[in-house]
């Protein structure tokens, strides 16, 4: 049991705890998410900072080389209006930059993977080299104007600006690309910040809501075992209550003195069900009537319990109460009935007998119960049948007394059902009961009810309540001069 | 009058206590029928408070100018519907037809 709720406390532990392990993991999860993000982000941002360094350094190279081609023209134009050797030096300075400076924008268009730029490079470089070797050397080498050659330089000049423009535009647009990434980057990384507080707070949100829910269930849980508890205890108080009230009437009727006269002896036995049975409503009764006779009356209210037991002694008043007017069976049995019919009493069934001491007469009358069963010296047991409906089933019933004759040593036994039925054969219980009247035939007196119901019930579990009453008739007067109190 | 107006309830096995719903449904439903046939052919045991049961329904049934037959065959329920009384106070028959017929015969008659 305490294993049992062992388990229960740590299932609702583990229930407990889910929620939180779950935000938790959700939320170490987002800020994972959130480095990673913001390392690549620094990435991003780093590279275009670095490509637009690049870049800036790329176009001044471009203007580097359109500087050298700048010089070598200045310096070509200036000797070919003079002639002089000595202003041909920024063509000198010019043409041994202009390689240099090219080959530096290859290299940077390459690194930064602006491509399209590449050809218009070469076309710079070779019209350079076309320039250098088709108008520049000619034109030191003509000794005095040659317009051609200066129209056709300033056409290859002219180109080799077109191409330094064009790259410088790649390069721009280039840097506006990068410039665009890492606008985008930052953006990114301002929205993923976003998302990531969002999802913590909607987290937060949902662990709060489950918290929440949870302590509601655990609260109706709570309330609920104890309402159970407080119910299964209020079930066993009352079933305590009502079983100390029946035990205690039960008992009440089985140590009454019964009537002592000298030529009657009496015995009786109760047994209430075994203990996971409740309470039931058999009882019996012996009374002292005017002139020597006796009442026995054995009875068994339908159901168990408190209202069996109030049932139980209805009956018995009523019977007993009607005795004092008229004894005979029947009669009693009848008023009993219309009064127990009138108040929708439980159903009741019950035997009724008067036993005449003196003439040995019995008288005898049944509502719906198992017949009394008549034991005369060297006889079989007989059963004294018949009866009619049990009481309180309908006011219309009719009652009948029968009576037979019977000898000194005869013994009327009254019984219940619990004393038959117990193997729900009914034929079977019969047999067993008659043959252990027999038995019982010559025990002491005032033990033959006992010795039935022990040698009934040696290997059969008592199931229902029993209930045994015996009668015997003598024919010689006793002597013992008090009443006695029958267990 | 015709047998159709004949509420049939059968009813098997041991009747007790943990049953008490289902033989108070079973006889609730038989409600309509101007007779009532109780075939208890197959009943072997009744406790007293299934049998409380019958004996009130076929009370209440009497009551109400509804003839009641029943059909009792096996000798452990017939040993105990005898001392209960039924057989005193209501038509007890051992065979389901003979019951209806006589059923019948009642309304036909009435």
């Amino acid at each position: 049991m305490d294993g049992i709720l062992d388990t229960e406390a740590r299932a609702r532990n583990v229930r407990r705890h889910a929620p939180l392990a779950l935000t938790l993991a959700f939320i170490v999860l987002v800020v994972a998410l959130l480095v990673a993000a913001g390392f690549y982000v620094r990435d991003i941002v780093r590279a275009s900072f670095r490509d637009a360094e690049d870049i800036r350094v790329a176009r001044t190279h471009v203007a580097d080389m359109l500087n050298a081609q700048l010089n070598e023209e200045t310096g070509m134009r200036g000797y070919v209006s003079a002639r002089e050797p000595i202003l041909l030096a920024p063509y000198y300075v010019g043409r041994r930059s202009f390689p240099v400076a090219a080959q530096r924008v290859g290299s940077d268009l390459r690194r930064l993977k602006v491509n399209e730029a590449l050809p218009p490079l070469r076309d710079a470089m070779a019209t350079n080299l076309r320039w250098l070797h088709e108008v520049a050397v000619p034109l030191i080498l003509t000794h005095g104007p040659a317009p051609r050659l200066e129209l056709r330089g300033k056409k290859l000049v002219d180109r080799i600006r077109a191409d330094g423009v064009a790259i410088d535009v790649d390069l721009a647009s280039r840097g506006a690309l990068v410039d665009a990434g890492a606008q985008r980057a930052v953006f990114s990384i301002g929205a993923l910040a976003l998302a990531s507080i969002l999802a913590v707070v909607l987290a937060a949100l949902i662990f709060t809501v489950q918290q929440y829910r949870l302590g509601e269930r655990l609260e109706r849980e709570r309330t609920q075992s104890e309402a159970e508890r407080r119910h299964s205890a209020e079930a066993r108080a009352a079933y305590a209550a009502e079983k100390r009230i029946a035990d205690t009437l039960q008992q009440a009727f089985s140590e009454r003195v019964f009537p002592n006269l000298p030529a009657m002896s009496l015995s009786a036995t109760y047994l209430p069900a075994t203990e996971e049975s409740k309470v039931g409503g058999d009882w019996y009764d012996a009374l002292e009537l005017p002139a020597e006779r006796v009442l026995l009356v054995i009875g068994d209210v339908t159901g168990h319990g408190i209202d069996a037991v109030i049932g139980m002694n209805r009956a018995r008043q009523l019977i007993i109460g009607s005795a004092l007017i008229d004894a005979d069976p029947a009669a009693l049995l009848a008023r009993a009935n219309l009064e127990l019919v009138r108040v929708k009493s439980p159903l009741i069934t019950a035997a009724c007998a008067v036993v005449d001491t003196r003439t040995f007469a019995i008288s005898y009358a049944v509502a719906g119960h198992p017949p009394p069963i008549l034991l005369e010296p060297g006889r079989h047991a007989a059963l004294l049948e018949f009866g009619a409906l049990p009481l309180g089933v309908s006011a219309k019933t009719t009652y009948v007394t029968r009576t037979t004759a019977t000898v000194p040593g005869a013994m009327i036994v009254l019984y219940t059902d619990g004393v038959i039925e117990y193997a729900r054969d009914l034929e079977g219980g019969e047999a067993a009961l008659m043959e252990a009247i027999e038995s019982a035939a010559d025990v002491p007196r005032g033990q033959a009810a006992k010795a039935i119901r022990d040698r009934i019930f040696s290997n059969s579990r008592i199931a229902d309540d029993i209930a045994i009453l015996t009668a015997r008739l003598w024919e010689a007067p006793a002597t013992s001069a008090s009443p006695r109190r029958i267990a | 009058m015709s047998g159709e107006m004949v509420d049939v309830v059968r009813l098997s096995g041991e009747l007790e206590i943990a049953r008490k719903g289902e033989i108070r449904d079973a006889l609730a439903a038989a409600s309509t029928g101007t007779a009532v046939l109780l075939d208890l052919g197959e009943v072997t045991y009744a406790d007293s408070i299934a049998l409380t049961e019958l004996l009130r329904f076929c009370a209440e049934a009497t009551r109400n100018d509804r003839p009641v037959a029943l059909v009792i065959r096996t000798p452990q329920f017939a040993r105990l519907v005898q001392y209960a009384g039924l057989a005193g106070a209501f038509k007890i028959f051992s065979d389901a037809a003979e019951a209806m017929e006589y059923l019948r015969e009642r309304a036909g008659g009435s």
